[in-house]
């Protein structure tokens, strides 16, 4: 059975652009991973043909508990655009999104050879296009493993170790998850290189300036209209990012 | 309330090597904590009376997902004692425990007694000597770890043995909220997480419980050993596994156990 690559990237691109949930392409197609890469490559086209900028890569299922809940043993990666960068403190339209989740994470700066030359604390949301969150794993590869946007604090010059920075998510000012760099892949350089080599051999070679967002320190959280969401990381300082709206009853769950 | 029936099913499980039924309904109503220390403190006498040396206390339930577990809003203590440390990178034997569990944790010393019933956290940096990372080996003397709060109190919050790291730091050399912690087996992580993840901060579960200890009548000293509560999730063990903890600004610390066919 053949699938139409372009019409299921076509599928996830809509569902995107209007924030509107699809069923898992799964559901209907049977997909394996290089053709689900080969829908997140169709799917990332639309969006640079419409104008987006390529500005990094990212990765997903870094942790061990999500390769397992994954059934797993290789994470997964993505593409960033333009469109996706959110200043640091930036204030981000929820409306945009389906049912965002925020994670803290580490970012890399890059050199033309993939050397990252800066690190940042920095924010990922997440959005499933699929309906309620749930997926297979060729169906997040497809739906370029969720990316929805991305918040970058101060870049300084890479510590000599970044295997065990503290990490803290706060939501409204208190911590909701607590976890350490150690969860990405046991330390992000690992997530850096495994990156790297997934990009390279699917053909895609970093520019100078990319940023590479190495996964999450912690569980996600629920990104909730009027929430200031703010990332810790131990040395490298915060990021931040406010949501637009008013704050529902009692804050955040 | 049956304070000593309580106490005597935890000294047979101790005895015995083999878990006893819950005490909660059974012993002790869920609600009563303050018997639940009595059944502790009973405990704790007896073991003194045995010539067991006190060193210190710990400090548990300090994760706020914990304590929604057990329906508390507070965290718990148990007493230390000198039998229960284990040199850093040592094996504990098949057998020592029942069903040990390991976290990892920022241990404080004191250099000072903190005698006031409501600490301040200069209080606690004043008193506090060095700090160490430490494994604890929780154990539980309750079935299955179906504890619910009363259950854990008197079994001496879930006290097992303690590993301390060997390279005492000041605190101003660490940043206690932010510090990260991974705890690995087989170079892999099995539990990571952060100073904040405990009460917010270590020193304010070292100010809990010197403030809890003055008001039941008792209190940290100096030269005691505190043990401030997990910074991640708490694993069990596995026997033949070795464990290292590392937290950053402290250093690390690793403890094995034996196979149980070495017992």
């Amino acid at each position: 059975m053949s699938v139409d690559v372009d019409a299921l990237a076509e599928r996830l691109d809509r569902a995107q652009r209007s924030a509107a949930a699809v069923r898992q392409l799964t559901a209907t197609d049977q997909l394996d991973v290089p053709t689900a890469y080969r829908i997140q490559q169709r799917l990332v086209h639309l969006r640079t043909g419409r104008g987006e900028r390529l500005v990094g890569l990212k990765m997903g299922l870094t942790s061990q508990a999500k390769m397992t809940q994954m059934g797993v043993d290789q994470p997964i990666w993505g593409h960033l655009t333009d469109a996706m960068d959110i200043d640091d403190g930036g204030t981000v339209d929820p409306g945009r999104f389906i049912h965002p989740r925020v994670e803290p994470e580490v970012a890399f700066l890059l050199d033309g050879g993939g050397a990252p030359t800066a690190v940042a604390p920095a924010l990922e949301a997440i959005d499933s296009r699929y309906a309620g969150f749930q997926f297979t794993l060729p169906d997040v590869i497809a739906d370029n493993t969720s990316a929805a946007g991305f918040v970058i604090g101060a870049w300084r010059p890479v510590p000599v170790g970044v295997d065990n920075l503290g990490v803290l998510l706060e939501v409204d000012g208190r911590v909701v998850q607590t976890g350490s760099t150690a969860a990405i892949l046991g330390d992000p350089r690992r997530a850096l290189a495994r990156g790297l080599d997934q990009a390279r051999a699917a053909g895609v070679r970093p520019e100078p300036g990319w940023v590479f967002l190495a996964g999450a320190a912690t569980a996600a959280a629920a990104l909730e209209p009027g929430a200031h969401v703010r990332a810790v990381v131990e040395e490298l300082g915060s990021a931040s990012l406010r949501v637009a709206g008013p704050a529902t009853e009692g804050g955040a769950p | 309330m049956r304070v000593e029936e309580a106490a005597a099913a935890l000294r047979e499980a101790y005895r015995a090597g083999v878990p006893c039924a819950p005490l909660r309904e059974r012993l002790l109503p869920v609600g009563e904590v303050d018997a639940a220390y009595r059944v502790q403190r009973r405990m704790v006498d007896g073991w003194l009376a045995d010539g067991r040396r006190r060193v210190g206390a710990k400090v548990g339930l300090t994760s706020v997902a914990v304590q929604r577990q057990l329906g508390v809003d507070e965290p718990d203590f148990g007493v230390l004692f000198a039998d229960m440390a284990v040199p850093d990178g040592a094996e504990v034997p098949a057998g020592r425990l029942l069903q040990p569990k390991v976290e990892a944790e920022v241990a404080f010393v004191l250099g000072a007694d903190l005698p006031h019933e409501q600490p301040t956290t200069v209080d606690v940096i004043r008193a506090t000597d060095c700090v160490l990372p430490a494994i604890e080996i929780a154990d539980c003397r309750i079935a299955g770890w179906d504890i619910s709060i009363v259950d854990t109190v008197a079994d001496n919050a879930a006290g097992g043995l303690f590993v301390l790291g060997t390279t005492p730091r000041r605190l101003g050399e660490v940043d206690l909220r932010t510090c990260g912690m991974v705890l690995e087996h087989g170079g892999s992580p099995v539990s990571v997480g952060a100073g904040a993840a405990c009460l917010g901060n270590p020193l304010h579960a070292v100010a809990w419980l010197a403030g809890t200890l003055v008001a039941a009548g008792d209190l940290l000293r100096a030269g005691d050993i505190v043990l401030s509560g997990a910074l991640g999730p708490m694993v069990p063990v596995i026997a033949g596994a070795a464990y290292q903890a590392r937290i950053s600004g402290l250093g690390s610390v690793r403890v094995a156990f034996a196979s149980e066919e070495s017992q």
